[in-house]
């Protein structure tokens, strides 16, 4: 069998990993935040969407979930500019 | 210096990764039954143990074997098979207290751990580090430290608790 | 020669047992495990058989690297007809099954026949034996298993086994080896149930020769660095499968109270990481546990903390149960997740197709189509965990008018039930929908709607479209091993390009699948996971066969073809709303509600979908209606099919 020496395409975006970074999740904004190491929230600074952290290790933040009561509020919002409804019986 | 392989099961994840790549080390074939390691496991309660020879100081594979093909490898100090002596009696077998003596079913010969000559395959495998080959003049400290560190938190959380 | 494998024939009406070897060339054209399966269920099952019949062939493998010293080749995959879907059926499960199998001298089983009395098959270092399985029937799937090692006296026999539910031949029960590995979809355990066929015993302590066993070895290790050092499989590895929920929950992609909603607000206990803290033995680095020969360990342990079920071990919940058991019925309680988890694994039923069929009466109930007459008392409305975990027992123990209804499945269930609850079934092809929600997502759309075996997740879907990537970077894994300059976007709410992803997708989880590896090993949730240009030197040194990464792909677009073909000759039409590849109709009438400012209003568009659909038959050689064209069956090499060289 050839020797390919050549990287394969996994192996060649290895470089393209960050750490110690977290995407909103907005689908348009998809913006790299970049939390301080261990804090426990992060709030997007172009859309405003706000996220509880956790840190799988020290140098891996992850996003847990939303901080509902802000994130909702921005949904509702929206909600009510798109489709002119409030999203009335949501508990 | 000597080293030791130790077993912490605790981080153990029950993969059977280092029983595959002994097999293939020593055996060239994908195998479990011809691996050296063993990972014992009680699925029932999530507990996997991996059984290892543990190069025992006072031998009995060694002392049982009548035409004394087991032998203490002077470079590594693990016990050594000779198979060119080895008459596949089976001694070793019956009488380690482990069960870390295996038998080959293909050659008819005994087999076990030898240290894949100072690189373990199995530790190397491990990313979680449950078989790990510590020199000799550590395997007490690093196990002190971790014991410690248990008792400590244990007291520190009896005190919140209190 | 390195790959001496064999096939083994069971007639369970007969007895008879037949064992050849599989021949060179067919490894060259179907890989081996799903592709091979395919061929012999396309070979094997007889036009419009009925998938409870003798007929019906229930087909059990490995794949082409099961049990060498390749990383994670612990899948195991069930083919036969579906008695969910009338359509393909198939599964795939995780534990130490595949290997086990391999050892004892085999590759696939292929389990015709039915047994008048419940018998178990002993196979053991090349032989199979058919024994009594009366004293078994009845328990659930651990028992099961404990109980042929306590009787065989071997406590490594790995066994794949029914759990009550496939012996009352719920439509939906799945195969289960070990604590919690389950073959899950489209009704494999039925199947089994049928054919009173309690359970397959593996035991093997033979060889599986290694072609090169030192570069294999070598490479080996490389490669599982590639695979552990993903962030994705880091966070796996600490939280298992569950991770997905806190992305996919933030945007909106998480279908609530059946289909009202693309979100569940306030939902923080069943987190994962909140159920790491109330569970003492659970989700955390050093509880965690791996299949066959992997180091991302993404199986979770636990002890459920309270309720009926207290001090119960299990494993999971997997992401999935928290849709299943979570969002769906709209139940916001760990113990609940828990406890739901560890029934579905104890009878043996697919978590995915329980919670949907429950959460789909309580929208039905909550309606007034369904009534405490149907419920005979149960208050099924959304929120009620109680009656959530009644519905669970009664649907596997088949008691009561509709937990007997819904164990037929979604779409014999709608018809018993009557008035439109046919219309609130978020079905494809007759099987239910994970807890996902696709309407901001058009190319997660595509995939539930064209996958082979009725709405997944996991026979194309693009899951890195969602991480919002660079074209170049989408280009490097889209553009190969096959040239592609269409367009792509790195827009996940976009329709631009996803019918080629998903295209690309189907191959690649295809070519998993006959290998006989985890999908967590390609690129599925991680973009710089293998694929395959990493294959042939895996392949090459395991077993000596060469392929070239096209050659692979090629392989894969001919298994891909072949599930078609069986599809379409057991009746999938493009625009049949209960088989075609189509979706439910709230997908482009109802707009999301909830989730991430941009995903708010978001549904499928219709016309849009449409052509997403053309182009996708298009990349596939298949014509307007989905039909393979002639070229592609002769590109292929399958214009003679069904050839029965297996």
């Amino acid at each position: 069998m050839a020797e390919q020496q050549r990287a394969s395409s996994s192996e060649s975006l290895r470089s393209t990993r960050t750490f110690g970074k977290v995407r909103c999740h907005n689908p348009s904004c998809m913006g790299r935040l970049s939390p301080s190491p261990g804090s426990k929230e992060i709030s997007c600074p172009t859309c405003g969407m706000t996220y509880r952290l956790f840190w799988v290790t020290p140098e891996l933040p992850r996003i847990r979930g939303p901080v509902w009561d802000v994130n909702r509020k921005l949904a509702q919002d929206t909600l009510a500019k798109k489709i002119g409804t409030s999203d009335s019986d949501s508990n | 210096m000597e080293k030791f392989l130790t077993v912490d099961a605790d981080k153990c994840t029950g993969c059977r990764l280092c029983e595959q790549v002994c097999s293939v080390m020593h055996e060239g074939v994908s195998n479990p039954a011809k691996s050296r390691i063993q990972v014992v496991k009680w699925e029932q309660e999530g507990v996997y143990i991996p059984v290892i020879c543990k190069q025992c100081e006072d031998a009995p594979c060694m002392n049982v074997c009548p035409v004394r093909a087991i032998s203490r490898d002077p470079d590594f100090g693990f016990m050594k098979v000779d198979q060119e002596v080895c008459i596949g009696c089976r001694s070793c077998v019956g009488i380690c207290p482990f069960g870390a003596m295996g038998y080959n079913p293909t050659t008819r010969q005994v087999f076990k751990c030898d240290l894949c000559g100072g690189d373990p395959q199995c530790v190397r495998f491990c990313e979680v580090n449950a078989v790990e080959f510590v020199p000799v003049d550590r395997v007490s400290t690093q196990k002190k430290r971790r014991g410690a560190a248990r008792q400590s938190a244990a007291e520190r959380q009896a005190t919140a608790l209190g | 020669m390195a790959l001496d494998r064999k096939i083994a024939y069971i007639n369970l009406s007969t007895r008879e047992v037949e064992i050849k070897p599989i021949p060179l060339e067919m490894r060259k054209k179907f890989i081996g495990g799903r592709g091979m399966d395919a061929y012999l269920l396309y070979n094997h099952a007889p036009e419009g058989c009925d998938p409870l019949g003798p007929e019906n062939p229930l087909i059990v493998s490995g794949g082409l690297l099961t049990a060498t010293c390749a990383s994670a080749t612990a899948r195991t995959h069930v083919m036969a007809k579906s008695p969910l879907t009338n359509l393909l059926g198939s599964c795939n499960m995780g534990g130490f099954f595949a290997p086990e199998l391999a050892w004892s001298g085999f590759h696939h089983l292929v389990i015709t026949g039915k047994s008048d009395k419940p018998v178990y098959l002993w196979v053991h270092n090349g032989e199979i034996e058919i024994r009594d399985a009366e004293y078994l029937w009845g328990k659930n799937s651990t028992d099961t298993q404990w109980a042929i090692r306590d009787e065989l006296d071997d406590q490594e026999i790995k066994s794949m086994v029914i759990g009550q539910a496939g012996e009352n031949q719920v439509t939906y029960a799945c195969v289960m080896t070990g604590i919690k590995n389950a073959g899950g979809r489209t009704g494999m355990g039925c199947v089994m149930g049928s054919k009173n066929l309690k359970a397959v015993a593996v035991r093997g302590t033979m060889d599986v020769k290694i072609a090169h066993p030192m570069d294999a070895l070598e490479h080996n290790k490389k490669f599982i660095d590639q695979i552990t050092s993903a962030k994705v499989n880091q966070i796996q590895g600490a939280l298992g499968t569950p991770f997905i929920w806190g992305a996919t929950n933030c945007w909106g992609g998480v279908r609530t109270r059946n289909f009202q909603y693309n979100q569940m607000e306030y939902a923080d206990e069943i987190e994962p990481e909140a159920i790491d803290d109330i569970a003492t033995e659970t989700i955390g680095p050093h509880h965690m546990t791996g299949c066959f020969g992997c180091q991302v360990h993404c199986r979770a342990q636990y002890k459920i903390q309270s309720g009926l079920y207290a001090g119960k071990y299990d494993e999971g919940p997997e992401y999935t149960s928290l849709g299943a058991f979570g969002a769906e019925p709209d139940c916001k309680s760990a113990e609940t997740v828990l406890t739901g988890n560890h029934l579905v694994n104890q009878y043996g039923v697919d978590n995915l197709e329980i919670g949907s069929m429950i959460a789909w009466a309580m929208e039905l109930y909550e309606l007034g189509i369904l009534t405490q007459k149907e419920t005979e008392g149960i208050d099924l409305r959304f929120g009620n965990d109680e009656a959530l975990l009644q519905m669970v027992h009664n649907i596997c123990t088949r008691t009561g008018w509709l937990g007997n209804v819904l164990a037929d499945g979604g779409i014999p269930a709608a018809e018993k039930i009557g008035k439109n609850a046919f219309d609130y079934l978020i079905q494809v092809k007759g099987m239910n929908n994970l807890h996902s929600d696709e309407r901001a997502t058009p190319g997660l759309a595509l995939n539930i709607a064209t996958a082979s075996r009725g709405s997944d997740h996991l026979r194309s879907r693009p899951a890195i479209d969602l991480y919002h990537l660079p074209e170049p970077v989408l280009r490097k894994i889209y553009g190969s091993p096959v040239p592609y300059d269409g367009p792509l976007s790195s827009e996940h709410t976009e329709y631009i390009g996803k019918s080629w992803q998903v295209f690309w997708q189907e191959n690649v989880y295809m070519a998993v699948d006959c290998l006989g590896i985890c999908k967590y090993h390609t690129v599925f949730l991680g973009a710089t996971l293998p694929n395959f240009e990493d294959w042939p030197k895996v392949i090459y040194y395991n077993t000596g066969l060469e392929f070239t990464p096209k050659e692979i792909w090629d392989a894969a677009e001919r298994c891909n073809n072949l599930e078609r073909l069986f599809n379409l000759r057991e009746g999938l039409t493009r625009n049949d709303p209960k088989k075609g590849d189509t979706l439910n109709h709230r997908y482009f009438d109802e707009p999301c509600r909830r989730g991430a400012p941009d995903v708010i209003g978001k549904k499928i568009d219709r016309d849009k979908f449409n052509v997403m659909i053309d182009e996708f038959y298009d990349h596939h050689g298949w014509d307007k209606e989905g039909v393979p064209t002639s070229e592609t069956l002769q590109r292929l090499g399958l214009e003679n099919e069904p050839t029965r060289l297996l």
